[in-house]
């Protein structure tokens, strides 16, 4: 159901408006002047607002500009109510930010008319802020683990290590390689492969913390972000996230899997890491040092 | 019962108009009507003050207020007194403004002769 606010001082006119509004299915709030009208604004979903423009405490232009000038979840489609009918008048109306304009007295078959256009614009924009998350969705994440993708998790890192030398906190990333991954798409195929990787991806995500983030950096290769962590704590969660991998076998379509990841952190307590292409560098290094120590194991040194 | 009588020129209310404009009920209209003389006498009120104190901000604002009831109630001679007693207020005219409030109680007078004649 659409929810209609109602910004009107004059009782009359909120009256034949509430009763028509009513019967025609909308869900109304009703407000008397422009500073309730706000405060209701900012405290209910409105989609659909008609405005007065003379009204007590603030007056449906300002109502307007400040309805404009914040950002909302959903658009919210303005209509001014108004005696004044001059093309100066309007054109101020519409300046201000109104999507439509009816002067009063109003014929209520037209406003009926125009509160369906309200709600067809009010549907059009909802397709397009849908659209625009699904986009972001698929711009920001890796399609097969549904991990963050490459390209977001460096954007993360780079907001965390900046947030981190501000707050004078470390932060740490574990660079995560599957181990053998190679021998299992070559002897069972890609699609064994990518049951693999989804595994993995879900066992990383199930073992970190709520603000721990973690992306697929390259084809079996993962990064994780780990916020407020020095270099033991580090450590300590990539070797949680070592088990987790391994504890149980995978179910794939060539059978069960044992499968274990060889992980090597980095911190930005480390004075001379002074950029994210540091961090890394390093924990990459640290990866490669635990394939060389035999796989399966963490480097945090 | 209101009837739906055509407008004429000496007819305060124009009924066709005012049903058609608030969706074609008889007894929302009934219902308006009352809303508005009991919002009239506050407003009348209330312009007798602002005569005597000779405010005029207030005469431009409740004549405005009750331009825009007579005009949704289809009220013409109402509607044109309180065009008149804002403009008075706005031009800071105290003999037009005095004119406008007697014109607005004769006319609403009339409208409550022509409701009840009506009953």
């Amino acid at each position: 159901m659409i929810q209609v606010l109602i910004a009107e001082d004059d009782k009359l006119c909120r009256t034949i408006l509430e009763k028509n509004l009513n019967k025609w299915g909308y869900e109304i709030i009703s407000t008397e002047d422009g500073k309730e009208a706000w405060r209701v604004i900012q405290e209910k979903k409105i989609q659909i607002a008609i405005l007065d423009w003379i009204m007590p405490k603030m007056d449906g232009v300002e109502l307007c500009k400040k309805i404009r000038g914040k950002k909302w979840d959903e658009y919210i489609y303005l209509i001014m109510l108004t005696v004044r009918s001059k093309q100066s008048d309007i054109r101020k109306g519409f300046a201000a930010g109104v999507d439509d304009y009816i002067t009063k007295p109003f014929d209520t078959h037209e406003l009926k008319a125009r509160l369906q256009t309200g709600k067809r614009i009010i549907g059009l924009q909802n397709q397009l802020l849908d659209s625009q998350k699904k986009l972001q969705e698929i711009a920001t994440h890796d399609t097969l683990t549904n991990l963050l993708n490459r390209y977001e998790i460096l954007n993360i890192l780079t907001d965390e290590f900046h947030r981190s030398l501000r707050e004078n906190k470390p932060v740490s990333t574990v660079m995560l390689d599957i181990d053998f991954f190679k021998k299992t798409n070559d002897s069972y195929g890609h699609n064994v492969g990518d049951e693999v990787l989804i595994e993995v991806a879900s066992r990383l995500r199930g073992t970190l913390r709520r603000y721990d983030k973690v992306g697929r950096y390259g084809g079996d290769e993962f990064l994780a972000i780990l916020p407020g962590c020095d270099l033991k704590n580090a450590g300590r969660i990539a070797e949680r996230l070592r088990r987790a991998v391994c504890k149980e076998r995978i179910k794939t379509e060539a059978g069960q899997l044992y499968v274990t990841v060889s992980l090597g952190c980095a911190s930005s307590e480390n004075q001379s890491y002074k950029s994210i292409e540091y961090l890394v560098k390093f924990s990459d290094k640290a990866m490669y040092h635990a394939k060389n120590m035999g796989r399966n194991c963490v480097i945090a040194s | 019962m209101i009837n739906n009588e055509s407008s004429h020129g000496n007819s305060p209310i124009d009924y066709p108009s005012a049903l058609a404009r608030i969706g074609d009920d008889e007894s929302f209209l009934e219902e308006l009507l009352d809303l508005y003389k009991m919002d009239f006498g506050t407003k009348i009120e209330g312009l007798q003050k602002a005569i005597e104190q000779e405010d005029f901000v207030s005469m431009q604002e409740l004549g405005h207020s009750l331009k825009g009831s007579s005009a949704n109630l289809s009220l013409p001679f109402l509607q044109q007194a309180a065009v008149d007693m804002e403009s008075a207020g706005r031009d800071k005219n105290l003999d037009n403004a005095r004119g406008a409030l007697g014109s607005l109680g004769q006319e609403f007078q009339n409208l409550q002769e022509f409701l009840s004649a009506k009953e």
